[in-house]
């Protein structure tokens, strides 16, 4: 285990100071399924919690108890709720269990409980302005945690302030900066730019857009095959209602088998950058991206997108060779209803 | 014929792997605890789903299982459900707000009696109503306890399965869940566990079997891009990933595959890269791990084999790879959910009564 050398506590049942609680073992009326074989401390301590709980104790030895559990079983829901209960009732300094609560959570940043708990805590003090750089610091210990990201996205959700959302932008590109295809930090990106109301300086939606074509342009240059950057331009593109076939330019030259020619740079198109010669063509999601093209202009195009399934399926992307054959059955049929 | 490349699925030893968990967890699972009702399921799921469950386990067994999950049917003033274990339960004592029910474990209770084939006649039907209708919130969404608790889509797919094992959906304002599902979608076609929250697997399942409950349908155009983004999560190496850009995991077979199955489009899974794949996730003393050359868990090893019998590698039948067929909506064999959506309800009562009751 990687616990520090603490010094071993004796257990409840040998503290005079617990003497006047009541243990309480748990209690099974029948046989139990899946049946844990605790250890005597984990018993021990919870027997105590039991009495405690049965007593309606709520004092400052309550919290020694639960964060004792606690640490021995993170997921212990009943010791979490309990332990808000006697914070509350103590009117205990929480800021001195945020500290507590910033060494658990990295501890246990798989547990739900931790996050709720701080949740609880911080709707209390009202001051997140700290959160956003604990997050920070715990995304460097597990970048793509699912509960850390919810926090964050929850912190600014919840007290919405000018001054908390003023370095999101700079705090995602950091993140991609590291690593160009979390998902996470993608998806973050939509949530402050598209789904959390209008900042100061962005009321000129149009150059919002234009802006994050720009910035994931940028990056499917760096690393042309990187689902994440092609579903960011696709949700920015339908967030916008633009066609795909705005985008034609940008996409062609990543859906060829070979990089283009050396371009000499003074004819270097900002508007769509190349992929690099080392870059692995031709890009799946560039071939996608043309064929859908190609399915809403219809007519004789829907040939052409036909083509570009078909090399999916039997060469570029075969473990999806069912979707693309599907896909050229879907488009049939949407012809031939057009036809008739 | 099978490719000859596919390994054979291990039955036996998964239901050896499932069955030694539900005799006994070591320390280190304490923290099963507040979820041992969803690891029963697991196991005796694993049991149902690969026909082993008569085989393996004898009746007296069977019912003293019966007999424990009854017991952890708790009612208060919120109404009556299912507690995760009766770890907070103390000798000789009253149930307290800390020994609650919580709505996952209600929902698994229920499939768990259901697979035991339980005649369901000490089922609190009105304070189980009475209980969802506690959890519900403002904004639709469910908490995952009477008290509060989180509250996302795996409560809300909760609250929609058990509305459908009872054929009564009292218990909830289904109008402002609906709606709280929808603000979970994503920019990427997938369903975040809340609102805001980035699109992934398990909440997808959620989302999209609690719609199919209640009769919703996706748009087309919502549909197509939920299909693309689930058919984009096979990775190559045939398992599924949960999030875009992530490593495959055994679990996802499941989450991923039953949300394109719930969509009508199980046939665009690559069936036999997936088989293939949680193949190379069993573990060689029976169940199945998330990924290849871990140790395996009953959740895993259930999923696993869920997504299988959903969707069978071609030409199964007669192979070991052949599992009970799966209703992909409650997440059960065909035979256990019909036997849950046929003893679940409130027993018909003949019209004489049901006046008499409506008087009241």
């Amino acid at each position: 285990m990687d616990l520090p050398a603490e010094e071993e506590q004796p257990l409840y049942s040998q503290r005079p100071e617990w003497a006047d609680v009541v243990p309480l073992e748990q209690y099974e009326s029948v046989a139990p399924l899946a049946p844990i074989f605790y250890t005597d401390e984990y018993r021990d301590a919870t027997n105590y919690f039991r009495g405690i709980v049965k007593s309606d104790e709520m004092s400052p030895r309550v919290l020694e108890l639960t964060e004792n559990i606690i640490r021995q079983n993170p997921g212990h829901y009943s010791a979490w709720q309990y332990r808000y209960k006697t914070l509350m009732a103590l009117k205990s300094p929480l800021d001195d269990e945020l500290q507590l609560m910033d060494e658990l959570a990295i501890k246990h940043l798989k547990t739900y409980q931790v996050w709720h708990h701080r949740r609880l805590l911080v709707q209390q003090t009202r001051n997140p302005g700290p959160e956003l750089e604990f997050i920070a610091n715990s995304l460097q210990v597990d970048t793509k945690n699912y509960h850390t990201w919810s926090y964050r996205q929850w912190i600014l959700a919840y007290f919405n302030d000018d001054a908390l959302w003023s370095h999101e932008l700079d705090f995602v590109e950091k993140m991609l900066e590291s690593d160009v295809r979390n998902n996470s930090a993608w998806h973050h990106r939509f949530f402050v730019v598209f789904q959390s109301g209008v900042r100061n300086g962005d009321e000129d939606r149009d150059a919002v857009v234009r802006r994050e074509l720009a910035f994931v342009k940028e990056r499917i240059a760096i690393a042309p095959n990187n689902a994440s950057a092609w579903n960011y331009l696709r949700g920015v593109l339908d967030h916008a209602k633009m066609p795909y076939c705005e985008l034609q330019a940008f996409v062609l030259p990543y859906s060829l088998p070979q990089p283009p020619l050396d371009t000499p740079p003074e004819v270097v198109d900002l508007e769509s950058p190349l992929p690099s010669k080392d870059a692995q063509l031709p890009c799946v999601a560039a071939v996608e991206f043309m064929a859908d093209i190609h399915e809403a202009a219809g007519g004789g195009d829907l040939v052409k997108a036909t083509e570009l399934w078909k090399s999916l399926a039997n060469e570029h992307d075969t473990i999806r060779k069912r979707y693309w054959e599907f896909r050229i059955a879907e488009s049939l049929k949407t012809k031939s209803a057009g036809d008739g | 014929m099978l490719p000859t490349s596919l390994p054979p699925l291990s039955k036996g030893g998964h239901a050896t792997h499932c069955k030694r968990c539900l005799s006994g967890l070591p320390s280190s699972q304490v923290d099963i605890d507040p979820a041992k009702l969803a690891l029963s399921f697991y196991c005796l799921g694993s049991l149902d789903v690969s026909g082993e469950l008569e085989k393996r386990t004898r009746d007296w067994e069977r019912e003293q299982w019966k007999e424990w999950i009854w017991s952890q049917q708790t009612s208060g003033h919120y109404g009556t459900g299912f507690r995760a274990s009766s770890y907070m339960t103390a000798k000789h004592s009253e149930h307290s707000v800390h020994d609650s029910p919580q709505i996952i474990m209600t929902y698994t209770a229920l499939l768990s009696l259901a697979i035991l084939r339980d005649n369901f006649s000490r089922l609190d039907r009105k304070g189980l109503l009475k209980f969802l209708r506690s959890c519900q919130n403002t904004d639709g969404s469910f908490s995952s306890e009477p008290l509060g608790g989180d509250s996302d889509l795996r409560t809300t797919f909760s609250a929609f399965a058990i509305s459908t094992m009872l054929d009564d959906w009292s218990g909830m304002d289904v109008t402002s869940a609906l709606q709280f599902i929808c603000s979970c979608r994503t920019y990427e076609g997938g369903y975040g566990q809340s609102p805001f929250g980035e699109a992934l697997g398990g909440t997808t399942y959620c989302a999209l079997a609690a719609l199919r409950l209640a009769t919703k349908q996706l748009d087309p155009l919502d549909r197509q891009k939920t299909i693309r983004w689930l058919v984009q999560n096979q990775a190559s190496n045939g398992g599924f990933r949960g999030r875009t850009n992530k490593d495959a995991d055994a679990c996802y077979c499941f989450w991923c595959g039953a949300s394109l199955h719930v969509l009508d489009a199980g046939d665009l899974v690559d069936k036999a890269e997936m088989a293939s794949f949680v193949a190379f996730c069993q573990f060689k003393f029976g169940g199945i791990a998330k990924i290849p050359g871990e140790h395996p868990d009953p959740y895993h090893t259930y999923l696993s084999l869920a997504a299988v019998a959903l969707l069978p590698p071609d030409s199964s039948e007669g192979t070991p790879w052949a599992l009970c067929p799966l209703d992909p909506l409650l997440n059960a064999t065909y035979q256990t959910s019909s036997w849950a959506r046929a003893h679940i309800p409130a027993p018909k009562v003949d019209d004489d009564d049901a006046l008499g009751d409506a008087g009241i």
